[in-house]
């Protein structure tokens, strides 16, 4: 009994982690949307690492659990990388989390963008309360959103209103029942990442059913600002937002909106170790092959769209433009509108503010 | 293709041995795979057809042990038992298993066809079922488990409930704050499946089956017996077919599992055959419950696949391990997935029928391995168990879940109140309550009364109501 006991642990030990070489750690369930992503990069840094990856998931509420872990626990082990996507950058501004993206060097992040879709019969500046599906991951579209149908030139108090007038915020709608309602016809808008767009709304646009609404753009890392998103041109937020109004958007909401989004999307994946780690120009080179040999492009490529690499220096110098946007009156107004328009728990940090 | 035929014998391996083990069977077989199925992360069409595999591998599988031992594999043998031990206790264990086996494949092979290479068609119904369809099919299917799976429907009402409070631990979805938390933070992510699980099937079965006093039967198979067995099969056709049918319908019908189905298989055959004796080693109490376990499997991957609304525990189970290959059932993403529904049926069909071949030309090896005494089995499978249980964070927390859900476990199965009801309560919580939310927000009762489907659902919950406070003599199990 006692053989087959040892055996088995053994064979469990072997399975999991001493073939490795580094670790990634990733805080959620394997299966995840970053899971995946972060075992498609693995494998393809494994072959210009020449060292194995082993994914090691540490789940918990809100993907929060696993990167705290690794702030307190595991950061100064050289061998140990964090996986980050854009729901930790989001509970970074919101809750109270221990992490803190100043205290890391990147290895790289991509820099993504999601796509907005409305069916045909919607009326996007204004009509019937827009429906949508609500979540801490549709944030950024919920304030477009309400930018676009209550216009300029509002306090935000009177932006929280309007929302609760025009936009119907559907709870309790996970991922796969957004895009089926969409499909169905029974949400008018829905958004994407560039490959899930691909697949779940580009054929109801196809059908004629449906149509592009809006994106919010690429995050230029030395202006600060939105860019146009090559793959879908001409539907900027701002730039649908200038055409209705006349004015740029310059509220308080809009700074809010720039500064969850990009904290979202701007480090929608992303790749840290501690500052100092000694392995951090291996991983870079690595990482450097894998975003610019075709086939490794391919392969990343198919699960988060065409989108590029900030690699190293690039990705330390995205996430200082980030935390630039970290200002008094955006953060309170996040705060604010979460709490008061979307109903979602939310508490204003003064440290981030301070910190910046 | 190597890739795929090594991962069906893998499964059907797997599915046969545990099938085969005394008080496991398919449920305890999947929950040991929590721990190991991220394997299959970078192929996970592999892992389904490994999944499929198990399931049906260890639905044929588990009738050794009934006929062998006169303990199930798992629950969904029990009827097979009645008859099949008495007939191994006269020597005739290869005559039982022959027909329990020619049975189960048959009835595997015409509902696995009907469903699996159906299913691509059977997913446009997921357009046709809008919210307030999913929300009326998800409360049919607590309504059916709590009204008419078992005798006990107080307790079981009142194990849907706990199900349902245990499934909503974890986020309020309208505000983000925490829940049923009791301020531990290692609970906002909900209470995981793992331990759920493991603490009210797998642990408790698990010791059952230490405590379970068997008397082997005769394992001798003699020359003619298999043969015999299949030849009784088609005589008793018609039995067989009726009871795959009865199997399908059960499985049809979300949340209920497939002991009800035997046993509604096995009252059939004992009632279109009055002037027989069963229980004392009648063929027929073999052949009319065996095709019931296997058609549920099948036609309860129906609801699981489309509408992910598990069928049967086993369903239950199922659906979160493809959860864990980035596979989300009742979504539109399966609706263009050839590739799952081509693995599916690969795994479920490539099954059974190498299943059947290794039953009956490994009849005899087979039968030694089932008389294994159960102490050699019992440490490994908990091993796995715990190690399965572990999966979520790894510290003392999930230890402690198990500890805690294994204690209801053994407090349900006890006090006879439905753990499938429990469980399949806590999986459709988190469904019923978004489900219900999304109504709210986006549907008025002028625009739900005009919807067909929807009312013919409400009625068919009404009238179930309704069935359950005239029925009597409801089957006793739970």
């Amino acid at each position: 009994m006692l053989k087959i006991l040892t055996t088995l642990a053994m064979l469990l030990g072997f399975t999991t982690s001493a073939v490795a070489d580094y670790t990634f750690v990733v805080p959620q369930k394997p299966g995840g949307g970053t899971s995946v992503w972060a075992q498609i990069v693995a494998t393809e840094m494994e072959k210009y690492l020449d060292e194995k990856i082993v994914i090691k998931h540490i789940r918990g509420a809100r993907d929060i659990p696993g990167f705290n872990k690794w702030h307190n626990d595991m950061r100064d082990d050289d061998k140990v990388v964090m996986v980050s996507h854009g729901g930790n950058g989001v509970s970074f501004l919101n809750e109270k989390v221990d992490y803190d993206y100043n205290e890391y060097d990147s290895v790289g992040l991509m820099n993504l963008n999601i796509i907005v879709a409305a069916r045909k019969d919607h009326n996007p500046y204004g009509g019937k309360a827009t429906s949508f599906a609500a979540g801490s991951g549709q944030i950024p579209e919920g304030i477009a959103i309400t930018l676009l149908k209550c216009g300029s030139g509002l306090t935000t108090e009177q932006y929280i209103d309007c929302f609760k007038r025009r936009v119907n915020w559907i709870k309790g709608m996970k991922g796969g029942q957004r895009r089926l309602a969409f499909k169905r016809g029974e949400l008018d808008g829905t958004r994407e990442n560039p490959a899930a767009f691909k697949k779940h709304v580009q054929p109801v646009i196809d059908k004629g059913q449906a149509s592009l609404w809006f994106h919010h753009g690429i995050l230029d890392t030395a202006t600060g600002e939105h860019m146009d998103d090559v793959n879908y041109p001409g539907i900027l937020m701002e730039d649908l937002f200038y055409a209705a109004n006349r004015v740029k958007p310059e509220s308080d909401l809009y700074a809010a909106y720039k500064l969850v989004k990009s904290f979202r999307d701007g480090m929608q994946k992303a790749l840290w170790v501690a500052k100092g780690n000694p392995n951090k120009a291996k991983l870079i080179a690595a990482l450097e092959k894998v975003a610019t040999t075709p086939e490794s492009i391919k392969a990343v490529q198919k699960k988060v769209g065409k989108y590029d690499w900030l690699i190293g220096k690039d990705g330390d110098a995205h996430r200082d433009t980030l935390m630039k946007l970290i200002t008094p009156e955006a953060l309170k107004t996040l705060v604010q509108f979460n709490n008061e328009a979307f109903g979602i728990k939310a508490v204003y940090k003064d440290t981030l503010v301070a910190q910046k | 293709m190597i890739e795929m035929i090594a991962a069906l014998l893998g499964g059907v391996f797997y599915g046969l041995i545990i099938g085969i083990i005394p008080a496991a069977g398919a449920t305890t077989g999947l929950i040991a795979l929590f721990g190991f199925i991220s394997y299959f992360i970078h192929e996970p069409y592999l892992g389904v057809i490994f999944l499929m595999a198990v399931v049906a591998a260890s639905t044929t599988g588990d009738s050794f042990t009934a006929i062998l031992l006169g303990i199930p594999g798992a629950n969904s043998a029990a009827a097979t038992m009645v008859d099949g031990f008495p007939l191994a206790q006269k020597g005739r264990a290869g005559y039982a298993i022959s027909a329990a086996v020619t049975t189960s494949t048959v009835n595997g092979l015409i509902w696995g066809c009907l469903v699996f290479l159906l299913l691509p068609w059977y997913t446009n119904l997921i357009m046709i079922f809008g919210i307030p369809e999913l929300w009326a099919f998800t409360v049919l299917a607590l309504a059916t488990v709590g009204f008419l799976s078992n005798k006990y429907w107080f307790r079981t009402i009142l194990a849907i409930a706990f199900g349902i409070l245990i499934g909503l631990v974890g986020v309020d979805p309208e505000n983000n704050e925490p829940r049923f938390t009791m301020g531990w933070f290692y609970l906002e992510d909900g209470i995981q499946i793992m331990a759920v699980a493991a603490g009210l099937f797998a642990i408790p079965e698990l010791v059952k089956g230490l405590f379970t006093k068997t008397s082997t039967a005769n394992g001798e198979i003699a020359k003619g017996e298999l043969w015999a067995g299949m030849k009784a099969v088609w005589r008793n056709r018609w039995l067989a077919l009726r009871g795959g049918f009865i199997g399908a319908f059960i499985g049809l019908l979300p949340g209920l599992g497939g002991q009800m189905a035997d046993w509604l298989a096995y009252g059939s055959a004992v009632a279109s055959n009055p002037k027989e004796k069963f229980g004392n080693g009648n063929i027929k109490g073999v052949i009319g419950p065996e095709g019931a376990n296997n058609s549920q499997k099948a036609t309860s991957m129906i609801t699981t696949v489309i509408f992910g609304i598990p069928g049967a525990k086993f369903a239950a189970i199922l659906m979160s391990l493809f959860m864990y290959l980035n596979i989300e059932l009742g979504t539109p993403d399966i609706v263009e997935d050839t590739e799952l529904f081509t693995s599916m049926t690969f795994g479920f069909l490539g099954a059974t029928v190498i299943v059947a071949l290794i039953c009956m030309f490994l009849i005899k090896p087979i039968s030694k391995i089932a008389s294994v005494p159960y102490k050699y089995y019992f440490p490994v499978l908990l091993a796995l168990i715990v190690f399965t249980s572990m999966q979520y964070t790894g510290g003392w927390e999930d230890l402690a879940m198990l500890a805690i859900f294994s204690c209801i476990g053994f407090f349900c199965k006890h006090f006879m109140f439905s753990r499938p009801a429990m469980l399949i309560g806590y999986i459709l919580a988190d469904k019923v309550e978004g489900l219900t939310l999304q109504i709210l927000g986006l549907y008025t009762w002028e625009t739900l009364i005009t919807r067909p489907i929807f009312m013919t659902l409400a009625v068919s919950i009404i009238g179930i109501l309704i069935f359950s406070i005239i029925r009597k003599g409801r089957i006793d199990y739970a």
